[in-house]
């Protein structure tokens, strides 16, 4: 979190500060060594003026009257900025406070930046420009997803409609593709809704995949409504899926799995420390099976979820840290929102997780006009979209490297260490590590490639 | 009054390639305590855990019982679970009712 801490340090510093015809004094001269916060060199200490009222029968603590700004050195206090760590921000603040008496206060220091992108802005961009951004770099290194199943685990998939917005036939692997018992429909024909956005958006990446339809959230089972399902049918997709891995030879096996859905609400599940709890514990069957089918062999990624702090989805309940349950699990990738100018959409849900602390771990694309799967003018947007556009980045790489070659976590730390670091300062929980950046990747592949003589 | 439905989620330890039928026999459950369709749903096969559901009242009497001591868990969260797009407004989410 970066931070501006104005202090008042001794007279002559403060005048050197303020005084135009000496060189300012550095922010290390002026504030020494603030415990926990890292100082800018770069940042030129600022002289502030102190406010008094203009008339001697003045308001002293108010700023609604005639005032005058003294910068006399035993007024005038001075500005240094700094980092102090995002973790327990709160608690550091008041102590950084409480341990110099030269401290005058502690503001952050946002990133100046117009209104975020939310759930009722109009698309920023469109697919194309999500291709030249993410795909081109795939593309040249004939990085198209061939032969790579990947499994859009959502509410079922339309490819007719595909086809229509893509231009050329799209087909899904209905012999591979799984359903909860009683979902009524055939795999690739169920109507328009969000697993066929989803599945477009890894389309757009990894054009020459092998899609899975696995309509979880058409569920039937009693307390489930159209669109929502239960985490128990989500365990059953899991299992249909760790069985197909473990038919697959271990030098040929890949399989990549899209999640763009979570749960919103701590009351649909026990309380944390409940030892029957989803989102806060590692031992849920369904936090089991995720751990379980990562170790044999799947790439698994997972929405971060739309309970951004500037504009969150409607249905967001977590008072704090919205990452939860698998969203949030140590061996998935957890995708948060940006839009086609490298923003962060204000929905995108903000770290740290519930499972593992460093959440999301990375940023991709998302807000763009794509699909047209919610009508015309509607874009592709949530966390949602980004999932499966990083999914078809990972289905890509596995066009060339099996899991012998390159496990799911080495896969990860690659994404992670190759990625944009759009927030400036190394990891942080908006962006995760960053943007994934698939110029650097392909680098990264390319030299990994080398040692196994596949590429 | 309608039976129950079996929607509580446990977790039973078994040999590998075991049944539904096998974990009925372990954990002592009639046929019309358990959801047959759902069946028994491998979960960490490793470690030989399994999932299915049961009836309230089952998953009750579960707790402490002498016959499912050492292999039995939960009950566990059987959230719902729901597409996090596209981004919804306080107002559609009020029509849409909490559930």
């Amino acid at each position: 979190m970066r931070v501006i801490v104005q202090m008042r340090p001794e007279p002559d510093l403060i005048q050197a500060v303020v005084d135009p015809s000496i060189s300012t004094p550095p922010a290390s001269d002026v504030a020494g060594s603030l415990p926990g916060v890292r100082l800018d060199p770069d940042f030129v200490p600022v002289p502030v003026p102190q406010p008094k009222p203009a008339f001697s029968d003045g308001d002293p603590l108010s700023l609604d009257q005639p005032l005058t700004f003294s910068l006399a050195p035993e007024d005038a206090s001075v500005l240094v900025r700094g980092e102090i760590q995002d973790r327990d921000g709160a608690a550091r603040l008041a102590l950084l406070s409480s341990q110099r008496a030269d401290i005058v206060g502690i503001s952050a220091d946002p990133a100046v930046e117009t209104m975020p992108t939310c759930g009722n802005t109009p698309p920023v961009g469109d697919w194309h420009d999500v291709q030249r951004f993410v795909t081109d770099a795939l593309k040249s290194e004939g990085l198209d997803g061939s032969g790579v199943p990947l499994a859009i685990v959502d509410t079922g998939i339309n490819v007719a409609h595909l086809g229509t917005v893509l231009g050329s036939p799209v087909t899904v692997d209905a012999a591979r593709s799984w359903k909860p018992p009683g979902v009524a429909g055939n795999y690739g024909q169920f109507p328009v809704h969000h697993g066929t956005m989803c599945a477009f958006d890894s389309l757009i990446v990894a054009r020459k995949v092998s899609l899975l339809d696995i309509p979880v959230l058409l569920s039937q089972r009693p307390g489930a409504t159209v669109m929502e399902g239960l985490l128990s049918d989500a365990i059953s997709a899991y299992a249909h899926l760790w069985g197909l891995l473990e038919q697959m030879p271990r030098d040929r096996r890949r399989l990549v799995i899209s999640n763009s859905w979570g749960s919103f609400k701590p009351t649909w599940d026990f309380p944390p420390g409940h030892p029957g709890n989803y989102s806060d514990n590692r031992a849920h069957p369904f936090n089991l099976i995720v751990a379980a089918l990562e170790v044999s062999g799947a790439d698994i990624l997972f929405a971060a979820g739309n309970c951004g702090v500037e504009c969150p989805d409607g249905r967001c309940g977590f008072p704090s840290r919205p990452i939860n349950g698998a969203n949030s699990h140590p061996s998935v990738l957890s995708v948060a929102g940006v839009d086609t100018h490298d923003a962060r959409v204000g929905y995108s849900s903000q770290g740290p997780g519930r499972l593992a602390v460093r959440k999301p771990d990375i940023a991709t694309y998302t807000h763009f006009s794509g699909s047209k799967a919610f009508g015309q003018n509607l874009p592709d947007s949530g966390t949602s979209a980004a999932c499966p556009v990083a999914a078809g980045v990972v289905a890509a790489v596995r066009s060339r490297l099996s899991v012998q070659d390159l496990s799911p976590s080495r896969l990860r730390t690659l994404i992670r260490r190759s990625a944009h670091d759009a927030g400036g300062h190394g990891y942080d929980f908006d962006y995760g590590y960053g943007i994934i950046n698939t110029p650097q990747l392909v680098d990264a592949v390319r030299r990994l490639a080398k040692t196994t003589a596949r590429l | 009054m309608a039976p129950e439905s079996p929607t509580v989620l446990i977790t039973v330890t078994l040999p590998p390639r075991s049944t539904i039928e096998d974990a009925q026999r372990r954990l002592g459950l009639a046929e019309d305590e358990v959801d047959t369709a759902y069946g028994l749903v491998p979960v960490d096969p490793a470690h030989g855990t399994y999932a299915l559901l049961v009836t309230e009242a089952a998953g009750a009497r579960l707790q402490g019982a002498p016959e499912a001591r050492g292999s039995y868990q939960g009950p566990f969260a059987n959230p719902r679970i729901e597409p996090f797009g596209p981004v919804q407004s306080k107002d559609e989410e009020a029509e849409d009712g909490d559930g």
